[in-house]
């Protein structure tokens, strides 16, 4: 397994952003991205380019659309052709879904809980969601230094209660990149655990955040990695209770490594924890020179599990990092 | 030389929001350039108070209680609220893209050769061709739009 950076929401001048496909690439590139999804406002034009832009830059460039309705926006990856969402009311979502599924691409909520019409239009969901196991992800970061934004604190905890509730849903980071200006605040990155295979490189990316093989980050690269009986199980896959009972080893890994100087965090001692539906399942601190936690997990009632990084960043106490979980069936 | 396809005016109002309009129009001679002109105005609301009030509605349905009150300090950060109508394409047989932007005038064209940021490209076939607006949000008492088709030599 191969982890990428990716950015998966971006727009171009076809709809409202005001930069080329180019122009994004090469700022995705500058900033130690490996991967874009392209999801303009209800058009799919702006990837009219993609594949020269590809070559140019090196950039893996996943095709996407913004569904930008009336109630709600919905991300929409790995489409190959625009699916309409002008026939879609409060109460069809699911007929959308569908659709988009028929076209080869998965779905997410975009920033669920952003203020709504008329200050920003159709921005805050309102689609009734009669099945969870519809949705395929739920953007839960939204914008630069999503970790403080009281909006995303509500999309991760939409996500955490979906969780509890026994859905598989993945969650991601999207910066809902409009335009190429200098931020000084932390991008946050959707690393994306590709799967071996001669598949294209959009193809895999899809795949795995509709596996939750995905970890998100405003700075180190965290992973987990669980070992039961001699089988090994990385983010996004389901154990069985049969596996739990040989007893399993935890393997949590905060890769200081990656984007080198492409992000800053303070020194200090950070808290790797291990979360699940049953509260903190396990805790350790570690630090940028010693960043491993192992621990032993024998039996287990939580129903899943996802590994989160805490610290100080800019003086407050927030969210670092999060894997998406693991299942327990 | 210009063939005009279609024009029209209309007025819509706040209740118009989250609605389309449709409109269709025949084109009996394929090829050539398909050019659109829209425009709407105003494009902001200027009634203070009743930007208030929208944005007191907003906060009472968008933002949970506890930071509801942090949020109305800030209210005027909203400030202006703006209609927003959108314009989309079909050709007879397929869809032809969207202009998804928040100018309140613009001139769309597409041809074989080339379209609009948004707008596909391609055959100007004959047949029924639809323009779609989008209404997103018509905050304004009365909006006013207008509406120019028409089919030039590329």
């Amino acid at each position: 397994m191969k982890w990428i950076a990716c950015e998966l929401h971006s727009h171009t001048f076809h709809s409202d952003g005001r930069q080329t496909l180019h122009e994004l690439a090469a700022g995705a590139k500058a900033l130690g991205f490996d991967c874009i999804a392209l999801t303009d406002h209800n058009t799919m034009t702006g990837l009219m380019d993609k594949e020269t832009v590809q070559d140019e830059t090196g950039i893996t460039i996943i095709s996407g659309m913004e569904w930008t309705t009336f109630y709600g926006h919905m991300a929409t990856i790995g489409v190959k052709e625009f699916v309409d969402w002008r026939p879609v009311g409060p109460g069809d979502i699911h007929a959308g879904l569908k659709r988009v599924h028929a076209s080869g691409g998965i779905a997410g909520m975009a920033h669920p809980f952003r203020m709504g019409s008329p200050i920003c239009t159709g921005c805050f969901w309102e689609f009734k969601i009669e099945d969870w196991n519809d949705l395929d992800y739920i953007e839960v970061w939204s914008g630069t230094f999503p970790s403080i934004k009281s909006d995303n604190a509500r999309a991760f905890q939409l996500w955490t209660d979906k969780l509890n509730e026994g859905y598989r849903i993945a969650a991601t980071s999207g910066r809902d990149w409009h335009v190429q200006s200098t931020t000084d605040e932390p991008v946050s990155v959707t690393y994306l655990s590709l799967e071996e295979g001669d598949a294209q490189a959009t193809e895999k990316a899809v795949r795995a955040v509709a596996a939750g093989r995905a970890s998100v980050t405003i700075g180190p690269l965290l992973t987990m990695d669980i070992v039961c009986g001699g089988s090994a199980y990385g983010i996004g896959s389901i154990i069985s209770r049969e596996a739990l009972e040989f007893g399993c080893s935890v393997n949590l890994f905060a890769d200081f490594s990656v984007r080198q100087g492409l992000w800053e965090l303070t020194d200090q001692t950070y808290s790797l924890r291990v979360v699940g539906n049953t509260g903190i399942i396990h805790e350790c601190s570690i630090t940028r020179e010693n960043s491993y936690c192992q621990f032993e997990m024998n039996g287990i009632e939580a129903i899943w599990a996802r590994a989160e990084l805490w610290g100080i960043v800019r003086g407050v106490h927030v969210l670092i990092a999060f894997t998406n979980a693991v299942y327990f069936d | 030389m210009r063939r005009i396809l279609l024009e029209t005016q209309g007025e819509v109002s706040p209740v118009c929001s989250k609605s389309h309009i449709t409109y269709k129009f025949h084109i009996s001679e394929p090829g050539g350039k398909l050019c659109i002109h829209f425009a709407y105005g105003p494009k902001n609301l200027e009634d203070r108070e009743l930007s208030k009030t929208l944005v007191y509605e907003s906060i009472e349905k968008y933002i949970e209680p506890s930071r509801r009150e942090l949020v109305q300090a800030k209210w005027e950060s909203y400030l202006p609220l703006k209609n927003l109508i959108t314009v989309s394409v079909d050709d007879p047989d397929s869809h032809r893209g969207a202009g998804h932007r928040h100018d309140p005038e613009q001139l769309l064209h597409l041809s074989m050769k080339d379209a609009s940021p948004g707008l596909i490209s391609g055959p100007i076939h004959s047949g029924m061709w639809e323009v779609t607006l989008s209404l997103h949000a018509v905050v304004t008492d009365q909006c006013k739009f207008s509406l120019n088709i028409w089919q030039e030599e590329e």
